[in-house]
């Protein structure tokens, strides 16, 4: 049970400031879940309460205090071909079973499958993420009205320009206000809120999604689900490293594996899409001075006020004006210096950042994207380990003798080399192999091992290997076969 | 067994009364001293006055660096000033005539710092009040509650501006703690030659008598008292006629949730009384 003490730091150790950046947070969040409710087919308030139930849950029950969680872009461009052919019902199962499957992920320890993926793998992710809520924007500003891109070329002039002025007030406020009284009393027809559905009236409640309870549901759902809990909680982990790094704190990753499960479990259940934590957003939070539980929870509690109590208003703003912000997290969220680093980094590292950007790109499946990153920088690892192998001879000076001195690394990559490190044909009565400064990693290094002895033996030479050390010894005498009896059959049959 | 004090120094009032106490007691049990010095990371990301909410290139990059330049800036002070205090701490000790003085500065909360360092120290010294409490006078700092619950050792509380103990106080109400709050006190050379007082608060009859004649058995020197009253009231006033003295006490007998509703003799008492306290778990 955590102490009187830890609740209060976690909770209470700078109120103002968090409850200030709450409330930034919270307008922040509305052009995102309004947004991304649109790109999914389904009504704002599908996103709206999701964003109110999963901030208010993860403050509760999340990991890392000061992290913003709620409806997300990143969850939003997965489930469009579910909800075109099934209906929103079955979203909300999949968003259940989508934190049934994350809260399982936590007791499984899963969150610490995060340490293989590496540094490029994850600016890949932040950058393929920048892009997809970039693009996600578009049809809001294809085949539109002069009036709309001005709109929100001005919306990101006052953005950006007014905390020249004040950093008193949030600007992205300052500019959907001002647009929205620029519509409202102008007279400018662009597209408003109210246009893209209905609006929330009233608070959340339970209810069950209406779906068949047969295996045929399971079988449609699971495949969403497993990918959403996948990128809610790549997203999350992510998020909450950046999160770490700003506040120089640290977090409990398996109690936020378990929290954001909880939260998407229940939001289902209230009529919400499932969601994750959320970069730009985050860091708004931290920029703004709110670094505990209790921002998180003001930023959804702020939400669902304006949402139920100014919703009318809500309804009149301008979409041009959410743009201006969403292209602002989007900004916020692209990681910049990884383009000037493109000449600098080693060209593996850029490779599989880019791998990453194109495969998410092309799919709009952050997993698939960070599934290959991660694949390619396994591999560009072990060809770059497999180097660090070298052999050196010695023919004693009777010309009997041969002394092969290895060291480095035997793994899968490198035993075809290891292999070919040695001259069969040469005439010797005794071969010596010095592995000392070798170690075999796997089955594959020790049947390399076995074929270069069982080769020897075969044209008549005794061999010796020397110096196996522990980690390597264990691993041969458990798998070699050229100590065994019937060593020498055994190898025609490889 | 060579016996270890660990000192807590702070810029604080009470630092310079942390100090004297641990001459004092250092001298009298012939220990070594341990002086920590905890710097206290302010929070830069609440340091910062911007709600603007707009994030811009290379945001996450140019606000780690900044949140980074204010920690900075603030630590380098910070160490600069702990290594002041510590220094001027063991020219002090050194003074009054302690040999084995040791300083020790690190990162961290206080709180946390303490229970790690505590280990192989027999007894805690700590100030009533740190130095972000100077405003509030009849107020304990918030982490000795925190370090005093949590730590296995025993731990002095000094006051301000206190002259050392010529005798001690045991508050005793029958308890487990005030149980080992007596043992202790038997068992310790520190108390060997002080006059020593044990007060029960509660009417002057059979059933308090026996209670309190279990402790003078093991305490043959000590003086019994048994005064009519509320505990806080009973001992401060006892506490205040004898001038220097020292209160020896058993410490947080409840649970924090029940702390939190009824409050806490141990709190109270430590807040009232002017001399230093010695809280035994």
């Amino acid at each position: 049970m955590p102490s009187i003490a830890s609740l209060r730091r976690e909770w209470l150790s700078n109120p103002v400031g968090d409850i200030l950046a709450g409330i930034v947070v919270a307008l922040a969040l509305i052009p995102e879940a309004i947004g991304f409710s649109i790109i999914a087919g389904v009504d704002p308030k599908v996103g709206l309460y999701a964003s109110f139930s999963i901030a208010v849950i993860t403050a509760l029950v999340g990991g890392r205090p000061g992290m913003i969680s709620a409806a997300t872009a990143a969850i939003a461009v997965l489930v469009l071909p579910l909800i075109r052919e099934h209906g929103v019902q079955f979203l909300f199962a999949a968003t259940i079973l989508m934190g049934i499957i994350q809260i399982i992920a936590g007791f499984l320890r899963l969150d610490l499958l995060m340490q293989y993926v590496s540094r490029s793998v994850i600016t890949g992710f932040v950058n393929a993420l920048a892009i997809l809520i970039f693009m996600a924007q578009l049809p809001q500003l294809i085949g539109v009205s002069w009036e709309t891109y001005a709109m929100v070329a001005g919306g990101l002039a006052i953005i950006y320009l007014f905390p020249l002025l004040t950093k008193a007030i949030p600007s992205p406020l300052v500019a959907i206000v001002a647009l929205s009284v620029l519509t409202i009393f102008g007279g400018i027809k662009v597209n408003t809120v109210g246009d893209m559905g209905e609006l929330p009236s009233a608070l959340p409640y339970f209810f069950i999604p209406d779906v068949p309870l047969t295996w045929e549901t399971l079988q449609t759902i699971l495949p969403y689900s497993l990918t959403m809990a996948a990128v809610g909680l790549l997203e999350s982990l992510l998020t909450a490293q950046i999160v770490d790094d700003l506040t120089d704190t640290s977090s409990d990753k398996r109690r936020e594996t378990k929290g954001q499960g909880i939260a998407n479990f229940v939001t289902g259940f209230l009529g919400g899409m499932g969601g994750c934590a959320m970069i730009g957003q985050s860091v708004i939070n931290v920029k703004s001075g709110g670094s505990t539980r209790l921002s998180t929870l003001v930023s959804g509690l702020f939400l669902l006020f304006l949402i139920v109590v100014l919703g009318p208003l809500v309804s009149r703003i301008p979409m041009p004006s959410l743009v201006a912000v969403m292209i602002m997290v989007s900004i916020g969220t692209f990681s910049w210096s990884s383009i000037k680093n493109l000449r600098v980094h080693p060209w593996q590292s850029s490779v599989v950042m880019l791998t990453t950007v194109a495969v998410v790109v092309t799919t709009h499946d952050l997993a698939q994207g960070v599934i290959a990153g991660v694949l390619l920088s396994g591999l560009f690892f072990a060809s770059k380990v497999q180097r660090m192998f070298k052999v050196e001879s010695i023919l004693s000076e009777d010309g009997r003798t041969r002394t092969y001195d290895m060291s480095g690394e035997v793994f899968f990559a490198s035993t075809d080399r290891f292999v070919a490190a040695f001259d069969f044909k040469e005439v010797v009565d005794r071969v010596v192999i010095n592995v000392s400064r070798a170690h075999f990693w796997d089955i594959s290094a020790v049947g390399g091992l076995d074929k270069v002895i069982l080769k020897f033996r075969r044209g008549g030479a005794e061999v010796e290997v020397i110096g196996l050390n522990e980690a390597s010894a264990t691993l041969v005498g458990r798998f070699a076969i050229h100590d065994k009896p019937g060593a020498a059959d055994a190898l025609g049959v490889h | 067994m060579q016996r270890h004090i660990l000192a807590c120094v702070d810029p604080s009032v009470y630092g310079v009364t942390v100090i004297d106490l641990t001459a004092w007691i250092a001298n009298r049990l012939s220990a070594s001293v341990e002086l920590l010095h905890v710097i206290q990371r302010k929070d830069a990301v609440a340091a910062r006055h911007d709600h603007s909410g707009a994030i811009g290139l290379g945001v996450k990059s140019g606000l780690l660096e900044e949140l980074a330049r204010i920690d900075q800036a603030e630590g380098k002070l910070a160490i600069e000033h702990g290594r002041a205090i510590l220094a001027d701490a063991e020219v002090r000790l050194r003074a009054a005539g302690v040999t084995e003085v040791k300083q020790l500065m690190r990162h961290g909360s206080i709180v946390d710092t303490i229970l790690e360092r505590e280990a192989n120290a027999t007894l805690v010294i700590i100030g009533k009040r740190g130095s972000d409490h100077q405003f509030a006078p009849a107020h304990i700092g918030s982490n000795i509650e925190r370090v005093v619950r949590a730590s296995e050792k025993p731990i002095l509380i000094a006051s301000r501006g206190a002259s050392m103990p010529s005798s001690a106080v045991i508050a005793y109400d029958g308890s487990a703690s005030a149980n080992r709050a007596v043992d202790r006190v038997a068992a310790s050379p520190l108390f060997s030659d002080l006059p020593l007082h044990i007060v029960m608060a509660g009417k002057d009859d059979d059933s308090h008598r026996v209670r309190l004649a279990s402790a003078i058995t093991r305490l043959p020197h000590a003086t019994p008292h048994i005064i009519d009253g509320s505990p806080e009231k009973v001992i401060a006033s006892l506490v205040e006629s004898l001038g220097d003295t020292m209160l020896v006490m058993g410490a947080y007998g409840h649970s924090p949730l029940r702390t939190l509703i009824v409050g806490s003799t141990t709190t109270a008492m430590i807040r009232t009384v002017h001399v230093p306290v010695l809280l035994v778990r």
